[in-house]
C-alpha cells in the first residue's frame, strides 16, 4: 500500500481511499474544494510556500457566519475607526506555516471593501479593517473559512492595548538611553584619560558638550517615567525611589551644564545617563512580569455559550443567549453546556456538574429536575425551560462575582517598595545634612554642592532596582523550566510569605476520575468484549473500567457488539455472538433479576453475561501520586494545610485520611470556598489556593495566589497566578520551595546593595568621589547583585 | 584647529548614530518587531508581486479615506 500526499494538506493517506482528480489526490472533499478555489483565485503559489509543512484538514462543523452580523456581536466585539470602518479582531484558528498567514492576508486582500488585514504569525491574532457599506462581516468570515481556516472573535480589551503600548513605550525609551549611554562611555574614556594624564580645558568643554548633547533625551524622554512616578509619589505624599533617582539625576545634570559653561570642575554627564539606564531596565523587568488582568475576564467570557437553540413548536433556532427569556424552551444537545438556568420538561440523560459542585460522578436528570447553567450535558437530549433569564442564572451570577473578587485581589506589599522609602529619605536628608556640613565648615558653594550632590549619586539605587526584578526573574525561569509557571515576579514573594495552604479534593489531591482499585472474577468471561463494550461509553465509570481492562490485559482489538443500548443512570447492555450481555450499576443488575452485593464505600460496576454475574470492579477517585510526601513536606515548611471540597463528608475524610490532611470542610458550596479564605484572611493568614474547576474560582479569586493545575479547567487556569503544568503536588510542593529560595535571593540583593551604600556613602560625604569612582561603583554593584541572582541554579538543582 | 577636529569628528559620528537610532525607533514604533516568527519568514515571500498587492492595497486604504466625509 503505497501512501500518497494529499495535494492540499499534505497529510499522507493510501492511494485508494484518496479522491482521485486528473493528476491530483485529495485526502476530502474540503481539501478539494479548497484547492480548486486557490487556483482560482490565482493564489496556488501557496503550496510552492508552504514546503515542507501540513495542514489539518478542514472542518465542515461552523456556528453560522451570520451571527457575525447581529447587532449584539458588534457591539461587544466591532469598533468603528476614525474613518467610520469597522475593525474586529479574530483569532485565527488552523494556522500551521508562514504561508497560511500568507494566504489568509492576500484572500482577504482581494476582496473589496477590505482596507486592512493583518495577522500575527506568533499568536495567530488577526486585525482586520473594513469598509461596512461594502462588504459584511460575515462575508470575510465566510472566505476565511473557504480557504479552510476558521476564526474567532476575541475582545482586544482596553488593557491588553495599553499594556502593549506601554512595553513599545520602554523599548522606545530603552533604545534611546541605551545608544546615548553607550556613547557617552567612549566620551567619557577621553575624560577618564585626561583626568589622569591632563586634557586642555577647551577639548574638555567640547567633550562635556557631547556628552551633555547625550544626556538630555536619556534624562528628559528615557527618565520621563522617573518624573511621573516621583510626581505621582509626592501627590501621595511618600517618598518613592523614583523621586531620588530624580533628584539626583536632575541636580547632577543641573550641576554638569554649569561646570561645562564655567569651563572648570569635573561634569557628572555619564552618571546621569548610567544611573536612568540601569533604573530604566529594572523598572522594565518589573513591567514585563506583570500580570495581565485583563486578558483574564477575556477568557471566562469565552467560556459561557454566546448562544442556545430555542424550541418553538416544531422549529427550533439559534438565539442570543441574552435573548432568552423566563419561561423560553431549550433544547440541550450531548455535550453542550447550559448557559441558562432551568427546569427539564422532556427527556432525560446525565449531566456533568463536577464544574460547579466538586461532585466526581454525573447526576442523572429527568423531567422536573433542576438543570444549572456552567453544567455540561454528557449524553443527555433534553427540552428545559427556562427558570431564569441570563443575567440572572447561575454562571453569570459566577462570573459577576469574580470579576468583583479579581479586583479586590489583596496584595502584600513587596519587601523593596518599602525599603526603597525609608532608604529615600535616609539619603535625600544625608545629602542635604552632607551639603549644610561642607557650607558651615568653610567650603565654596560649588565644593558643598558637588559633594551634595555626589552623595545622591553614589546612593543611587542602580543595585537596588536591579536586586528585585533580576532576582525573581531567575526564579520565573526555574519554576518554569520544572513546569511551574508563575504568572507575574510579585507573586513569588507573597508565596513565599504564605502561611496556609488551601486544598480542592476533585482533581487537585484527587485524580479528578475513578479508577478500578479492586476487581472480582466470578466466572470466566473474555475481557475483549467488556473491553469493547464500556469502549463505547463516555460515562466516567465505563472509562475508568475501560482503562483498567487496557492496563491490565492489554485489550485494544475491537471485537463488534450488536444492539447497544446506553440506559441512562444504569448503564449499557448489548448482545455479543447471540448472548446478552450488560455492565452498570446495582439499579441495572436488579432490573435484569440478579441478587447483587452493593455493600461498598465505593463505586460498583457489575458485568453480567447471559443473566448471570461474572465481575465486580470497585472503582474510586483516587490520590495523586505521591501526595501523602509533598502534604508532608508542605506540613514541614510550616503551612496549614486544608482541604476544602463541596463532595460529601465520607468521601472528603477518607481522602484527607491517605494523604495526612488532618483539616476538611467538605459539602461547600463555591461561595462557601471563597467565604472560608476571607475568614482566614481576617485571622491574617496569607491564603495559597490550589483548584482545578469552575467550582473553585471563587475561592481562587479570594485567595492571594491561586495555584492552578495545567489540565483544570481553562478559566480557573486564567484566574490563577501560578499554574503547574505537570499537575502533581509534587511540583506544589516545589513551587514553594522555588518562591521561598527566591525570596532568600531578594533578601540578600537588598542586603548587598545596602552593604555596598554603606561603604561609599561615608566616602562621598567626605568629598572623595569623583565621577569615575561613582560610574565605576554603580556598575560594580549591579553587577554583584546579577552575579549573585544567578547563583540560584547551583543552589537548586 | 585641533579641537576643532574633534568636534566635528564627534558631531558627524553622533549624528549618523542618531540617525540608525531613529530608523530603529521608527521600527519599533511602525510594529516591525511586533511579531518575531512572522519577520523572519516574511522575506520568503517577497517578490513583484507581493509589492504589487502592498500598492493595490494602499490604494484601497486611500480610497476608504477619501470617500469618508467628516461632518
Amino acid at each position: 500500500m503505497s501512501k500518497v500526499k494529499c495535494d492540499h494538506c499534505h497529510l499522507e493517506f493510501s492511494d485508494e481511499v484518496m479522491i482521485h482528480d486528473g493528476e491530483y489526490r485529495f485526502c476530502c472533499n474540503g481539501c478539494q474544494g479548497i484547492f480548486h478555489l486557490l487556483k482560482d483565485e490565482g493564489l496556488e503559489s501557496f503550496y510552492s510556500k508552504m514546503g515542507d509543512a501540513t495542514l489539518s484538514p478542514p472542518s465542515e462543523q461552523f456556528e453560522a457566519s451570520s451571527n457575525f452580523d447581529t447587532p449584539a456581536f458588534h457591539e461587544r466585539f466591532v469598533t468603528t475607526t476614525k474613518e467610520n470602518l469597522s475593525q474586529v479582531s479574530l483569532v485565527i484558528e488552523g494556522i500551521h506555516c508562514a504561508a497560511c498567514v500568507w494566504l489568509n492576508e492576500k484572500a482577504l486582500h482581494k476582496m473589496d471593501g477590505v482596507i486592512e488585514a493583518y495577522i500575527n504569525y506568533t499568536n495567530n491574532k488577526a486585525r482586520i479593517i473594513w469598509n461596512p457599506a461594502v462588504v459584511k462581516l460575515s462575508s470575510i468570515i465566510d472566505m476565511i473559512r473557504a480557504i479552510g481556516y476558521n476564526a474567532f472573535p476575541y475582545d482586544a480589551s482596553l488593557q491588553e492595548v495599553r499594556a502593549n503600548k506601554e512595553r513599545k513605550e520602554y523599548y522606545l525609551r530603552m533604545a534611546v538611553a541605551t545608544f546615548a549611554t553607550m556613547n557617552m562611555m567612549w566620551i567619557a574614556v577621553a575624560q577618564y584619560a585626561g583626568y589622569f594624564t591632563g586634557i586642555s580645558q577647551e577639548i574638555k568643554t567640547i567633550l562635556n558638550i557631547a556628552e551633555w548633547v547625550l544626556a538630555t533625551p536619556v534624562l528628559f524622554y528615557s527618565g520621563w517615567v522617573f518624573y511621573r512616578g516621583a510626581y505621582y509619589g509626592l501627590k501621595n505624599r511618600s517618598i518613592t525611589m523614583d523621586l531620588l533617582v530624580v533628584t539626583g539625576s536632575s541636580l547632577a545634570y543641573l550641576y554638569s551644564i554649569y561646570i561645562t559653561l564655567m569651563e572648570k570642575g569635573e561634569a557628572y554627564f555619564d552618571s546621569v545617563a548610567m544611573i536612568i539606564t540601569f533604573v530604566l531596565f529594572g523598572k522594565f523587568l518589573e513591567v514585563l512580569s506583570r500580570k495581565n488582568a485583563a486578558d483574564t475576564l477575556d477568557v471566562i467570557g469565552k467560556h459561557i455559550p454566546r448562544e442556545v437553540s430555542i424550541v418553538e413548536g416544531e422549529s427550533i433556532r439559534s438565539v442570543n443567549v441574552s435573548d432568552v427569556k423566563e419561561g423560553d424552551v431549550i433544547l440541550i444537545r450531548s455535550g453542550e453546556r447550559s448557559a441558562i438556568d432551568g427546569e427539564v420538561i422532556s427527556g432525560e440523560g446525565s449531566f456533568d456538574e463536577s464544574n460547579l459542585t466538586g461532585e466526581s460522578e454525573p447526576i442523572f436528570k429527568r423531567i422536573g429536575d433542576k438543570i444549572i447553567s456552567g453544567t455540561t450535558s454528557i449524553d443527555a437530549l433534553i427540552h428545559y425551560r427556562a427558570t431564569k433569564d441570563f443575567a440572572h442564572s447561575t454562571l453569570s451570577t459566577l462570573v459577576n462575582l469574580l470579576e468583583n473578587a479579581m479586583a479586590q485581589k489583596p496584595s502584600i506589599e513587596q519587601l523593596a517598595n518599602r525599603l526603597s522609602q525609608y532608604f529615600s529619605s535616609t539619603i535625600l536628608f544625608l545629602a542635604i545634612a552632607t551639603f549644610w556640613g561642607w557650607y558651615f565648615w568653610p567650603h565654596s558653594f560649588d565644593r558643598s554642592l558637588m559633594v551634595g550632590i555626589s552623595v545622591i549619586i553614589i546612593a543611587c539605587p542602580c543595585a537596588l532596582a536591579l536586586a528585585t526584578p533580576v532576582a525573581t526573574l531567575v526564579g520565573l525561569a526555574l519554576g518554569a523550566k520544572r513546569g511551574i509557571l508563575f504568572k507575574s515576579a510579585a507573586q513569588i514573594e507573597t508565596m513565599a510569605k504564605a502561611t496556609m495552604v488551601v486544598l480542592d479534593k476533585t482533581g487537585t489531591i484527587t485524580m479528578g476520575r475513578p479508577e478500578v482499585v479492586y476487581a472480582t472474577l466470578h466466572q470466566p468471561f473474555d475481557m475483549g468484549v467488556l473491553y469493547a463494550l464500556v469502549s463505547l461509553s463516555k460515562h466516567p465509570i465505563s472509562r475508568g473500567v475501560m482503562e483498567y481492562i487496557g492496563r491490565t490485559e492489554n485489550k485494544t482489538d475491537s471485537i463488534s457488539i450488536e444492539e447497544v443500548r446506553e440506559l441512562p443512570a444504569r448503564g449499557m447492555i448489548g448482545r455479543h455472538n447471540g448472548v446478552m450481555i450488560a455492565g452498570g450499576n446495582a439499579l441495572l443488575m436488579e432490573e435484569l433479576g440478579l441478587n447483587v452485593d452493593t455493600r461498598s464505600d465505593k463505586s460498583l460496576f457489575y458485568y453480567a453475561v447471559d443473566n448471570v454475574l461474572t465481575a465486580t470492579f470497585e472503582l474510586r477517585d483516587q490520590p495523586k501520586e505521591k501526595a501523602l510526601e509533598s502534604i508532608q513536606t508542605l506540613h514541614d515548611l510550616g503551612l496549614r494545610v486544608v482541604m476544602l471540597t463541596g463532595d460529601h463528608e465520607a468521601a472528603a475524610l477518607r481522602v484527607a485520611q491517605e494523604v495526612g490532611i488532618k483539616e476538611v470542610y467538605a459539602h461547600l458550596t463555591p461561595e462557601g470556598k471563597a467565604a472560608f479564605i476571607a475568614s482566614a484572611h481576617d485571622e491574617g493568614y496569607i491564603v495559597v489556593m490550589a483548584g482545578d474547576g469552575i467550582n473553585d474560582l471563587l475561592a481562587l479569586a479570594a485567595s492571594d495566589i491561586a495555584i492552578a493545575m495545567g489540565n483544570g479547567s481553562d478559566i480557573a487556569i486564567e484566574v490563577s497566578d501560578v499554574v503547574l503544568m505537570h499537575d502533581s503536588l509534587t511540583s506544589l510542593a516545589e513551587s514553594f520551595a522555588i518562591s521561598r529560595k527566591t525570596y532568600a535571593l531578594i533578601k540578600q540583593n537588598l542586603f548587598i546593595s545596602l552593604v555596598y551604600n554603606s561603604i561609599t556613602i561615608p566616602l562621598a560625604m567626605m568629598g572623595y568621589i569623583i565621577p569615575l569612582i561613582a560610574a565605576i561603583s554603580m556598575s560594580f554593584s549591579s553587577l554583584l547583585v546579577v552575579g549573585n541572582s544567578m547563583r540560584v541554579r547551583w543552589l537548586y538543582k | 584647529m585641533d579641537s576643532w577636529v574633534i568636534a566635528m569628528m564627534l558631531g558627524a559620528s553622533l549624528f549618523l548614530g542618531a540617525i540608525a537610532l531613529s530608523a530603529f525607533l521608527w521600527g519599533i514604533k511602525n510594529g516591525q518587531f511586533d511579531d518575531e516568527k512572522k519577520m523572519m519568514n516574511q522575506v520568503q515571500f517577497d517578490d513583484e508581486r507581493e509589492l504589487n498587492d502592498a500598492a493595490n492595497q494602499q490604494r484601497k486604504q486611500e480610497a476608504a479615506k477619501k470617500e469618508y466625509r467628516p461632518e
